[in-house]
């Protein structure tokens, strides 16, 4: 599976998932989705909970997970799947997720753990009642296809008769659901005359993507806690009160992710332009400055190499360090004192962010280091000479090296115009402006290494057992919970009283559903 | 680092600079030259204040330092929003708190109405294509003596044919501006040799390195940014060297740029011919003297021989 590619197609690739009255699904990169899930079936399905995937992208992903059969597959590897499922259907836009759903059926995919997914969509989203309300032919669809269609209408049949609990309902529906109250109320609202006109929920009910809010106005100190006390830092501001708060920052961006089991060399350009002037002074370099510690934290051994016109220096650091004197530190140092030595490091930037930038010269340094992978954190201005680093990323297979080098890019903000500042247009390269970036930016940057691949599965996995998976099971709970006391429960009973049974009887009776 | 009296001998005595290796942004290339400081002259953004427009083409400065004499750079020009932007058509020497009124400036925008005024302090150095037809016409006092050459330039650059210097150093700014971050300033340089493309374009120097930082951006951006913005070469392919190993790589990297570094010596102006010195103006030692012939022009500040600040560029 080639993961990079992969990112980089579910970042940008933004066309629909296309179903056609006719019954056609239109999808242009169902062979690359396809390769991918037959190559790694769990990190693909990984992929798409990265930051920064596209919604057309994951439901794509979920319809291929869905659509395949597991045969084969252990436990453990099925049991993420439908974890990843799950994810995916309540993190996307329900309007996405229903498509992506629908397309089973136009696949004619009839697999047990697809009409788990299903099931679970249509009777235990968050917002199930006004998805039926205003989604019910299509939702009907998905669940008539799940269960099949007569075991679905019967199923119907057993709950508009009074059925809450027979042997029969059990086997064909409540054995797929985790709240069978819930979802008996929900079948008959699903077989109910419907509201015209509904408008139907947007948002996704536990988005993957928990980004905050970006500034309308950037400016150096509004674009993350690690940057912005470095640009106080770097202006002077007390170091006894900003360096502590900085290695917090640090511990809490990195915190709960996984080392990278590799060695990584940065090629760091700290020249002038790096560091700016004006009312931008700082900006970028602080926030190139904060990847550095990122990185640091993140990897099990970094080298950075600066580059600055002047004052240059080759600084190893091992054991999650930045800089020679974290060499003192045990491998199972603190991640505060890890942190507070990289500040050091990060602080001395101030000494040396002047001068030109050599890119080509230390890429050449950085490989001679033998790392499994070398990143160049620049702002896009080569000047000694430009077109020297394309011409020498050009040479390296040539030259017989093989080691991935890719691109990061400080900029002061997301629309920066780029047009002169792409050293070398044959490298991978991803522009980063804010600290919400990294989380988008560590996983394409490590799948371009051999050690990357277990670092994202880890990192993937982590995020789905931890924030994720708390989150929606959190909004799923409270939500059922709250509408059940909010009378919901009363509501659907006095509805039932009220005609809504009759009306359900009569429509089966006319043969309308 | 190369002597800079063995490469370009004449008109100035330019023993003790030294060219470092240059720097490449598109088509203008930057060389840049350590040397001798000369502390104490007052720098124009943080020292040198534009006071007021007194009248359209009457631009006066004030040297705001306790002590020093300022040194005003040559072609310095100013821009703000609803005035008449200017700028001044030779250097000039100022005594610390001195006001000075130069009335041969020049309108750089015509048919824009008001004064500047003394608020906003950002100032550019006309365009090197300007600044010739500048050098001549100093000491005339017709504020619209230099639009024919801007509507000239402008018509040049694909803009509308008017003598709006503005058209092209606000509307282009943010190109123009970039240019300051694809050549870096170094620590300790006080001048840099500017050429477009393989053509010399200019020498300046500054009295230390303080007062080229703050002349760098008016330099770099405007007065040779506009010509390097006009010539941006189309990026050439990348092609690789012809080597088996990163060692070999490495020795190819550094024989290309070698061979590059005397490519650009190779563009130096051979050595001056007909070139006169013609003394303007002094403030004690200091003797504020223009440069025309051979090519060659702009203004020099020499101080018992040696150069104080220069801003010479290439006038044909």
């Amino acid at each position: 599976m080639d993961i990079p590619t992969l990112l980089q197609h579910f970042r940008t690739h933004d066309a629909p998932l296309v179903l056609s009255r006719g019954g056609d699904l239109a999808w242009d990169d169902a062979e690359l989705h396809r390769t991918a899930r037959l190559s790694d079936p769990e990190g693909y399905a990984l992929l798409a909970l990265v930051l920064g995937a596209l919604p057309w992208q994951r439901a794509r992903v979920l319809l291929c997970t869905l659509a395949a059969s597991q045969d084969g597959l252990d436990e453990r590897t099925r049991a993420i799947l439908a974890k990843v499922t799950r994810a995916l259907m309540f993190g996307l836009p329900p309007a996405y997720a229903v498509t992506a759903l629908l397309a089973l059926r136009r696949l004619r995919v009839n697999h047990k753990h697809a009409t788990r997914a299903v099931v679970a969509f249509v009777l235990e989203h968050p917002e199930a009642d006004a998805l039926i309300e205003a989604r019910r032919p299509a939702l009907v669809d998905c669940f008539e296809h799940a269960l099949g269609k007569a075991t679905a209408r019967g199923c119907a049949r057993l709950i508009a008769e009074g059925d809450t609990g027979s042997g029969r309902l059990r086997r064909s529906l409540l054995r797929f659901t985790s709240d069978p109250a819930a979802a008996i109320g929900r079948v008959r609202a699903l077989y109910a005359p419907g509201t015209y006109g509904a408008v139907a929920p947007q948002e996704p009910p536990a988005p993957l993507d928990q980004v905050g809010e970006r500034p309308p106005i950037v400016t150096p100190t509004n674009r993350g806690d690690i940057a912005a006390t470095l640009v106080h830092l770097y202006r002077g501001g007390p170091a006894a009160e900003l360096r502590p708060a900085l290695a917090g920052y640090v511990a809490e961006a990195t915190r709960g992710l996984p080392r990278l089991a590799g060695h990584v060399a940065v090629v760091l350009d700290t020249s002038g332009s790096m560091r700016g002037y004006g009312d931008r002074e700082w900006a970028v370099m602080s926030q190139a400055a904060a990847l550095r510690l990122v990185l640091a934290e993140v990897c099990e051994r970094l080298t950075v190499i600066e580059t600055g016109g002047v004052c240059e220096r080759l600084t190893v650091a091992e054991a999650g360090g930045v800089c020679e004197r974290l060499a003192v530190f045990e491998v199972a140092a603190t991640a505060v004192e890890v942190a507070d030595a990289a500040v050091e490091a990060a602080e001395e930037v101030v000494e040396t962010a002047e001068g030109a930038t050599d890119l080509a010269t230390r890429l050449l340094d950085a490989l001679d280091a033998r790392p499994d992978l070398v990143v160049i954190v620049t702002d896009g201005y080569e000047n000694v000479l430009p077109g020297d680093l394309a011409r020498v990323v050009a040479t390296l297979p040539r030259a017989g090296v093989t080691t991935p080098v890719v691109l990061c890019q400080a900029t002061f903000t997301a629309g920066d115009d780029l047009t002169l500042r792409d050293p070398a247009p044959r490298l991978p390269r991803r522009p980063f402006w804010h600290q919400d970036d990294f989380a988008g930016l560590l996983p394409w940057l490590f799948g371009h290494c051999a050690p990357g691949r277990d670092w994202i599965r880890t990192a993937m996995l982590s995020r789905l057992e931890g924030r994720l998976e708390g989150r929606l099971e959190g909004r799923l709970e409270g939500q059922l919970e709250g509408q059940l006391e909010g009378g919901l429960e009363g509501g659907l009973e006095g509805g039932l009283e009220g005609g809504l049974e009759g009306r359900l009887e009569g429509r089966l009776e006319g043969g309308r559903i | 680092m190369t002597a800079l009296e063995t490469l370009l001998p004449a008109p100035l005595d330019l023993r003790g600079y030294r060219a470092g290796a240059p720097q490449r942004a598109g088509a203008l290339t930057m060389v840049p030259i350590w040397g001798p400081e000369r502390p104490g002259i007052v720098p124009p953004r943080s020292g040198l204040k534009l006071e007021r427009v007194v009248g359209y083409g009457q631009v006066e400065l004030l040297n705001g330092a306790r002590e020093g004499v300022a040194i005003v750079p040559l072609h310095i020009g100013y821009i703000q929003d609803a005035a008449q932007n200017h700028a001044l058509c030779s250097a000039a020497l100022m005594g610390a708190g001195q006001t000075r009124r130069f009335d041969d400036a020049c309108c750089v925008q015509a048919g824009q109405g008001g004064y500047l005024e003394g608020r906003d302090q950002w100032f550019f150095v006309l365009p090197v294509e300007l600044r010739a037809k500048a050098l001549e016409l100093r000491g005339h006092h017709d504020y619209a003596k230099l639009w024919p050459d801007i509507s000239k330039l402008n018509a040049a650059c694909g803009l509308p044919s008017r003598g709006h210097l503005e058209q092209i150093l606000s509307r282009k700014r943010a190109t123009l501006t970039q240019f300051q971050s694809r050549l870096e300033l170094l620590p300790g340089q006080l001048g840099a040799l500017f050429f477009v493309g393989d053509r010399f374009a200019g020498l300046e120097l500054a009295p230390d390195p303080v007062y080229f930082a703050e002349v760098w951006m008016a330099l770099v951006c405007f007065a040779y940014g506009v010509a390097a913005w006009r010539a941006e070469p189309e990026r050439p392919p990348a092609a690789p060297y012809d080597a088996g190993s990163l060692a070999e790589l490495r020795a190819e990297l550094a024989r290309d740029r070698a061979a590059r570094q005397a490519e650009v010596a190779s563009w130096l102006p051979a050595p001056a011919g007909d070139v006169r010195l013609v003394e303007e103006e002094r403030y004690l030692d200091l003797r504020l003297s223009t440069v025309t012939g051979d090519g060659l022009a702009g203004q020099v500040v020499v101080e018992h021989g040696r150069p104080v600040y220069a801003s010479l560029f290439a006038s044909r």
